[in-house]
């Protein structure tokens, strides 16, 4: 290996970083030292990947940047879990956690699955732009590749059993030089090696044709009819309550604070709520995949998070676009594939994501120039989209490894632990793909211990709540009648209902939050953001959980929308 | 179901407009999303409303009040907790969707439609404020429901971006219930809001008001820890190196009104870009025949009295409508000189027109001349003229080959 550790030092030299240590460490290398900036740190992460080597651990320090290693902070503490006992522990409540859950629950095992926020995917799966991408983009040979064109194949019958939507727009990655048009029977020839069905290449007045409004500069683009969209929220809540429905048991505001360990066996989990005996973990973490590895004692990764902005537009932009629009990425070397303007499933576009490297990892402020990126770059792919147009924007990070992959495999130092990490974009796309096999390495592992067996019992179909919208006139009034709450709209942009609100909060998995209510029901998502709806959905989750409005939160522990009662009480008043 | 006219909304324009459809012999329903008529009035609970109409002072209850007991005198059938579900046109009027807890949802047909859906405040979104997405941030008009409706009080501490007229208010309503409020900032060179307001909310209240500054940046993930403003030049860009911290817990907005009209989109109808609502005659008749837009939808008033105004207008024009038909006129208001806009944009001829208009800037001493193929029609000086303050002319009826009025401000040199 040290003529590899040497490419490296070489490779770190070139960049000016001479003074950052190389060692290796458990068939990782690992870089030590202190750089001067974060773009340093990153160049000296990126220097070392691509060797042979298991991955990077980047532990350089950077000056004047002190904290950004550390984790949020702890949940409350109690001991209401000490002593549980679980074949299989999952840690991270976001679509790749959840939909590991779903997937184990097919065998007769125990289930817990861990979140350290008060809601699932409150983090990367509640923060990315829906896309089930083609293959088009990633590279042949990595593991992305792989879970990209299974888990792509896979949704439509993932929907169907869960129960969430999913449509096939499918993409175009325009061209805006002539001559990039010449590219075309090479871009076949890539479709066809990456499996990309459909694959077209399209002029640009077919382009004009097929999407009138389309981006003035284009001049022909690439067709992908296999890109899909989904609301990423939607679907890690149905595998969670499919999970649910099949055993599965999801402890929120669960953190894991370390592992009790029998040699190289993990025996149990340390959480801020008591100890749990695991059979087999699942790092299944995002964002801070990296920490439960160290935890566990394998570390051979670094997780360096990329923020991506995404900016929502009204609803009546919505028929303008049919398909979804970026710009061809043509260097093999994009560690993105530069976002565009996805048509959602309720008629918003979106707008982005943009990708900058930041050290903070639950790092969600936007800033100016983010919002302008997507003015210039994105929005301008649709002539008619104006800023005006924009109700909402917020950022999220992307989960990436120094070697840009998936890790998807069992651990090679600790015999009970799978890593399900590094799980960026085409993450979403992939996750019905990396569940099934993260629970065929978990079964592997168990077979030694127990006796494994399908679960006689396991019901892939989702229950769902009556979801009012979607019945027919008569069906609808029916509903109405037995539940009045049904026909009585809370939230005027989206035209939510009350009995929708009170299904959300009183689901398998409980939707306790203001936002919580928002991603689950829709009330507050539309143009007004929450306007006329806040005051009646605080009064809602009062009501439904037993609590004093100062009580209710927007998002976690902490976040109250009411400070006090006002100095006569007011008339009390229920919902409305 | 059937009638003759239906109003969407039962804020001060709708039950304007359904008492004079009721009064000029149609049949009427009311439709509200609420579950009391009166609209946001409800939640005003300042004084200061009624001034030209009744020469009196009362708060937003009591103007309402008035409304719907007149409402209440007609007979007429009032649907409470009903939304418009879907609205398109019919052969002899429009066919709604309309929904209930009690009817479920259910099809009404009616010769006429009378539109009086109010606005809806900007959020924070919408002037690009950045940061993460803390608890704390509310629209002023939410902040007033919240305290004045349920007895919440949003925060403690408490910013206000924009000196729009529910923002001083608020500041003022804030402050009256123990909050303490740091500060009014407005972007731009003066208050955006009536100069009563800024008297009687903000001054009387050492509430102070920063001009040429805006808030940049929220801080806090968790609840707003406080707020960062900065001066802004000229082209009313922050400049660089102004910023400071406001430490507060909350964030409130009072940074303009959007007509809303949402429901109105399937229509196709005819918009003003710089209203906002659609474009009217002075029966408040719109692109569409037998549609009518009044209030808040059609363009943001400033003074409730020529909300109610607007609703009676088009409350008559549409009982008339159903037995005589016709369809907007086709005289345009041309907005010129020094003008915000102009509502109507479409006249009648022959009829007496009411002229609103706004300034697009504060100018003193100006003249506003309204002229067709450069004859004048009216003629009015001003000592000053701000845009917040709405202005009122009355135009004599035109004579048919009249085809176009324009207005404008002339400054007096």
């Amino acid at each position: 290996m040290s003529a590899e550790l040497n490419t490296v030092k070489k490779a770190l030299a070139a960049a000016n970083l001479a003074e950052v240590e190389v060692i290796e460490k458990q068939g990782a290398l690992v870089l030590e030292g202190q750089v001067k900036n974060w773009q340093q740190y990153l160049e000296a992460g990126y220097a070392a990947a691509g060797q042979d080597f298991r991955g990077v651990v980047n532990d350089l320090e950077v000056e004047g940047l002190e904290n950004f290693k550390q984790q949020c902070e702890s949940s409350p503490e109690d001991f209401s879990l000490e002593r549980y006992s679980f074949d299989v522990v999952v840690i991270g409540g976001g679509v790749i956690g959840c939909a590991i859950a779903r997937e184990l629950t097919r065998y007769n095992v125990k289930v817990a699955l861990l979140e350290k926020e008060s809601d699932l995917a409150r983090h990367t799966s509640g923060r990315n732009n829906g896309m089930i991408h083609s293959t088009m983009a990633v590279k042949l040979g990595t593991k992305k590749y792989l879970y990209n064109l299974r888990g792509n194949r896979m949704y439509r019958k993932v929907a169907e059993e869960l129960g969430f939507d999913l449509k096939w727009p499918g993409s175009f990655a325009m061209l805006d030089k002539n001559w990039q048009l010449l590219l075309g029977p090479y871009a076949r020839r890539i479709a066809s090696k990456k499996g990309v069905q459909g694959f077209r290449v399209l002029s640009k007045g077919k382009v004009k044709e097929l999407e009138p409004n389309a981006w003035e500069e284009q001049t022909g683009s690439f067709y992908m009819p296999e890109t899909g969209v989904v609301d990423p929220y939607q679907v890690t809540i149905a595998y969670a309550e499919n999970a649910m429905q099949n055993g599965t048991t999801i402890y929120l505001n669960t953190k894991v604070l370390g592992f009790e360990k029998d040699n190289n066996r993990i025996t149990a989990v340390r959480t801020n709520r008591g100890t749990l005996q695991a059979g087999v973990i699942i790092n299944a973490a995002g964002i801070w995949a990296d920490h439960v590895a160290e935890m566990a004692g394998d570390r051979f990764y670094t997780i360096h998070p990329r923020k991506g902005v995404i900016a929502i537009l009204d609803k009546k932009t919505g028929s303008s676009q049919s398909y979804i629009l970026g710009r061809a990425q043509l260097s093999s070397e994009a560690k993105t594939k530069g976002g565009g303007l996805v048509p959602l499933l309720d008629g918003n576009i979106l707008a982005g994501p943009t990708a900058d490297e930041v050290p903070g990892r639950e790092d969600y402020s936007t800033e100016t120039h983010e919002l302008q990126h997507i003015l210039d770059h994105h929005l301008v792919l649709n002539k008619t989209l104006q800023q005006s147009d924009i109700i909402t924007y917020f950022a999220g990070t992307r989960a990436c490894t120094f070697e840009e992959d998936f890790i998807i495999e069992i651990s090679e130092y600790v015999e009970n632990l799978v890593h399900a990490a590094g799980i960026q974009s085409p993450g979403l796309a992939s996750a019905p793909a990396i569940a099934v096999d993260v629970r065929d390495m978990a079964a592997e592992i168990l077979k030694n211990k127990m006796d494994l067996k399908e679960n006689p019992d396991f019901n892939p179909k989702r229950k769902l709540a009556p979801q009012p919208v979607r019945l027919s006139l008569k069906e609808r009034n029916c509903l109405i009648e037995n539940r009045p709450s049904y026909g009585q709209i809370v939230c005027r942009c989206e035209l939510v209902s009350e009995g929708e609100i009170v299904d959300a909060i009183h689901a398998p998995l409980p939707a306790r939050t203001l936002d919580a209510v928002k991603r689950r029901a829709r009330a507050g998502m539309g143009r007004c953001q929450g306007g006329f709806c806040t005051p009646a959905v605080i009064n809602i989750l009062a009501r439904e959980t037993g609590r004093q409005v100062t009580e209710i939160c927007k998002h976690e522990p902490g976040s109250v929308l009411i400070t006090d009662r006002t100095r006569r009480k007011g008339c009390e008043q229920s919902a409305h | 179901m059937h009638t003759d006219v239906l109003v969407i909304g039962a804020g001060p324009a709708g039950l304007a407009a359904a008492a004079a459809a009721a009064e000029h012999g149609a049949e009427v329903l009311l439709v509200d999303r609420e579950s009391r008529p009166g609209g946001i009035l409800k939640q005003c609970i300042h004084d200061g409303f009624g001034v030209i109409r009744y020469e009196e002072k009362l708060t937003g209850p009591e103007y309402a009040y008035r409304d719907i007991e007149a409402v209440r005198a007609y007979g007429l059938r009032v649907l409470n907790n009903t939304f418009v579900l879907d609205l398109k046109q019919s052969v002899d009027g429009f066919s709604l969707l309309l929904q209930n807890p009690i009817d479920g949802a259910f099809r009404v047909d009616t010769k006429a439609l009378v539109a009086a859906n109010g606005c809806r405040e900007r959020t924070s979104r919408q002037v690009f404020i950045h940061g993460d997405r803390p608890a704390g941030i509310y629209s002023a008009g939410t902040a007033q429901n919240l305290i004045n409706l349920h007895g919440y009080l949003p925060g403690r501490k408490v910013v206000i971006l924009g000196s729009g007229d529910i923002g001083m208010i608020m500041a003022r309503r804030l402050t009256l219930e123990g909050a303490e409020v740091a500060g009014v900032y407005e972007i731009k060179d003066e208050p955006s809001g009536l100069t009563r307001n800024r008297v009687q909310c903000l001054d009387d209240y050492n509430i102070p008001l920063y001009l040429n500054t805006t808030v940049t940046r929220v801080h806090g993930t968790k609840r707003v820890t406080g707020v960062s403003v900065a001066a802004v030049g000229a082209d009313l860009k922050p400049l660089p190196g102004s910023e400071t911290l406001v430490p507060c817990d909350t964030l409130l907005l009072s940074v303009g009104l959007i007509p809303e009209n949402d429901i109105l989109e399937p229509l196709a109808l005819e918009f003003d870009a710089k209203t906002g609502g659609p474009v009217v005659d002075q029966r408040m008749m719109t692109s569409v025949p037998g549609l009518f837009s009044c209030g808040n939808a059609t363009h943001v008033n400033d003074m409730v009295d020529y909300v109610s105004e607007s609703g009676f207008n088009a409350g008559r024009a549409a009982a008339n409508y159903c037995q005589h038909g016709g369809s907007q006129g086709s005289v345009e208001v041309v907005s010129g000189n020094n003008l915000l806009y102009a509502v109507p944009q479409r006249l009648v001829s022959g009829e007496e027109a009411a002229i609103y208009f706004r300034s697009d800037k504060t100018i003193d001493r100006v003249i506003l001349v309204a002229q067709a193929a450069g004859k004048e029609l009216f003629r009015e000086k001003y000592l000053r003229i701000r845009p917040p303050e709405m202005q009122k002319i009355v135009l004599q009826p035109l004579s048919p080959e009249v085809e176009s009025v324009e207005i404008g401000l002339e400054e007096v040199t």
